[in-house]
């Protein structure tokens, strides 16, 4: 049934492209707009190996992450109160260039040298250079995509604000998107340049991972300002905040998508207003109404599945536009398996939610009156 | 089993019943078919021949009575059932042909096998010949509009015989042709009857088909006379 499905649907190419079409565009925009949030998710996820096994204190209500938090050396206090930790780590985030939906320019990461390993992970290798070493100051290291994008390497300088650091060292490229778009700086130069004397987020190591989350509760605890949170619980965290990105990406589409299900009923119903007689033949000669019922549906759905491999690859395209547009290089826009297949899925769905009125009623011909109709 | 392969008993049909516009047209039939036989039913337009055909044809339901195929009483079966005893016992030919144009010859012999669930394979091997059997061997690949007439009408004779049907059941089937093609059809039509054993019953006003036909009915007003 699906060779004679195809071959009435290109009996009115045009009429079957066009109709494509609307669903094309459709599923385009979703699969497009929907490899942002697998983008984020994807950078997400892997910032959150950073944390792991470590607790992370922001200040409540401070934004994504905590971005718009200011901790001070109260709160540190408060922090080392607590029993059951092997260290502690405040860590200052400066961006420069915030740029509307694109996120900042670059991002510096001022954090004690003795203590960057919890930031930047122990495995974490040189590609040129050095580490910035213990209580040594006026000096930086540049995550790899930094140091390719600005086009710098060891022994040139980036300004910070008012004062220049020397490059020391570049890390090599990790799967990690927050280190290789970080510029890494003593915690105290970068509350000097940035005369700053809150900062953002407080690593807690524990001494036992085990006690992770009992140190979590009792940091909460201790302070109303402050939210300790785990991997875990930044994960969970994460993942909501993707889940509506991906709903709210979805819902933009989906609206283009459902305007070109109704022209997929639109060309159904002509399709069977003129095939009236042919499916009162079909009828004579032995077809039940279910199976008229499937035929157009199948050739409903075929037009709409059409419409969706082509919105996908449309979607694929798009992503390479929209990571340019938005995220400024920092979000990869992908477009995962899950979400060609969700507009594959939508695709189909729009097609045969959109074939059954006409098919219906294609079933429900009368076969004397349509075989004789002219 | 019944001795007829069509056994209708007082079939009435009325149209808009209790109605003003009610209409009577078919007033207790009793039409007796045996295997075998080739039976034309004559009458003229609006003697409700073309009806008597739909309800023997089970496209249509009487209003009343009781019919009969191939020793199945057809009143109680659903939309579905009606479906499969057209499909595998009744082969229809029409008027107008009613080929589907965008499938060639060949394509529209296949449909009611394809339909009732035959291989591609199988269907066209048995399309193939029995549009030879009817003498399109060589337009097979011609879609409808490429064919004359006559030519459509045979392909639509090769297409009711498709599924070995028990009753091959033609309304007006020289209705659009000309004198020499619709001999030729009717020719056709009897040749299977003699050779094959098709049970024939064709509806017409068409006297010439009194010299092939092996028993005539004559209708009027919906009833037999």
């Amino acid at each position: 049934m699906l060779d004679l499905a195809y071959k009435n649907i290109m009996r009115q190419r045009t009429r079957t492209i066009l109709t494509a079409m609307g669903i094309l565009i459709g599923i385009g925009a979703i699969v497009a707009l929907g490899s942002i949030a697998e983008g984020i998710d994807a950078m997400v996820q892997s910032g959150l190996e950073l944390t792991a096994g470590k607790i992370t204190v922001m200040e409540k209500d401070a934004g994504f992450f905590g971005i718009m938090g200011e901790l001070t050396d109260e709160d540190l206090e408060v922090v080392e109160g607590v029993g059951g930790i092997k260290d502690i780590v405040p860590i200052l985030f400066y961006m420069e260039g915030m740029v509307m939906m694109q996120g900042p320019e670059w991002v510096a990461i001022g954090i004690d040298p003795a203590k960057g390993e919890y930031f930047i992970g122990e495995n974490a290798e040189m590609e040129d250079g050095r580490m910035i070493e213990e209580g040594e100051s006026g000096v930086v290291a540049l995550g790899n995509s930094i140091a390719e994008r600005y086009n710098v390497e060891v022994g040139d300088f980036w300004t910070i604000k008012d004062d220049d650091f020397e490059i020391v060292g570049v890390i090599e490229k990790t799967d990690i998107t927050d280190i290789d778009t970080s510029i890494m700086v003593n915690f105290d130069d970068l509350m000097d340049v940035t005369d700053s004397d809150t900062y953002q987020m407080i690593y807690v190591i524990p001494d036992d991972v085990k006690d992770t989350e009992r140190i979590a509760e009792e940091i909460e605890d201790a302070s109303e300002r402050l939210d300790a949170m785990t991997t875990k619980e930044m994960a969970r965290q994460a993942s909501q905040i993707v889940d509506q990105i991906r709903i709210f990406t979805f819902a933009i589409g989906a609206i283009a998508a459902l305007v070109g299900g109704l022209g997929v009923m639109n060309t159904m119903i002509m399709a069977v207003m003129e095939r009236r007689r042919e499916i009162g033949v079909m009828k004579a000669i032995g077809a039940t109404n279910g199976m008229v019922l499937r035929q157009i549906l199948t050739e409903s759905a075929l037009i709409s599945l059409l419409g969706g491999a082509g919105g996908v690859m449309l979607g694929v395209v798009g992503s390479f536009f929209v990571s340019s547009i938005f995220g400024g290089g920092q979000i990869t826009a992908v477009v995962t398996p899950g979400l060609a297949l969700t507009g594959l899925g939508f695709a189909l769905f729009l097609g045969v939610v959109g074939g059954l009125y006409p098919a219906r009623k294609a079933a429900k011909l009368d076969p004397v009156v349509a075989l004789r109709y002219e | 089993m019944s001795e007829y392969i069509i056994d209708t008993r007082d079939v009435h049909k009325v149209y808009n019943p209790d109605m003003d516009s009610e209409l009577h047209v078919l007033k207790g039939i009793n039409l007796k078919v045996k295997r075998g036989e080739f039976i034309a039913i004559l009458g003229p337009s609006g003697s409700g021949k073309t009806t008597l055909l739909d309800v023997v044809g089970c496209l249509l339901k009487p209003t009343s009575g009781e019919i009969l195929i191939d020793g199945v009483l057809t009143n109680e079966l659903d939309d579905n059932e009606l479906a499969k005893i057209r499909g595998k016992k009744i082969g229809f030919i029409f008027q107008q042909y009613n080929l589907i144009a965008s499938q060639t010859a060949l394509e529209n012999v296949e449909l009611p096998m394809r339909i009732n669930g035959k291989s591609k394979k199988e269907a066209e091997k048995r399309a193939s010949s029995l549009l030879k059997l009817v003498g399109l061997g060589e337009r097979m690949y011609h879609r409808p509009s490429q064919l004359s007439g006559g030519e459509q009408q045979r392909v639509a004779i090769a297409r009711s015989l498709a599924n070995y049907p028990k009753i091959i059941l033609a309304d007006e089937p020289t209705g659009n042709l000309d004198t020499k093609t619709g001999k030729k059809i009717l020719e056709t039509l009897k040749e299977l009857n003699k050779k094959k054993r098709y049970t024939i019953v064709v509806v017409t006003h068409d006297h010439r088909i009194g010299k092939y036909a092996s028993k005539i009915i004559n209708l009027m007003d919906g009833e037999i006379i």
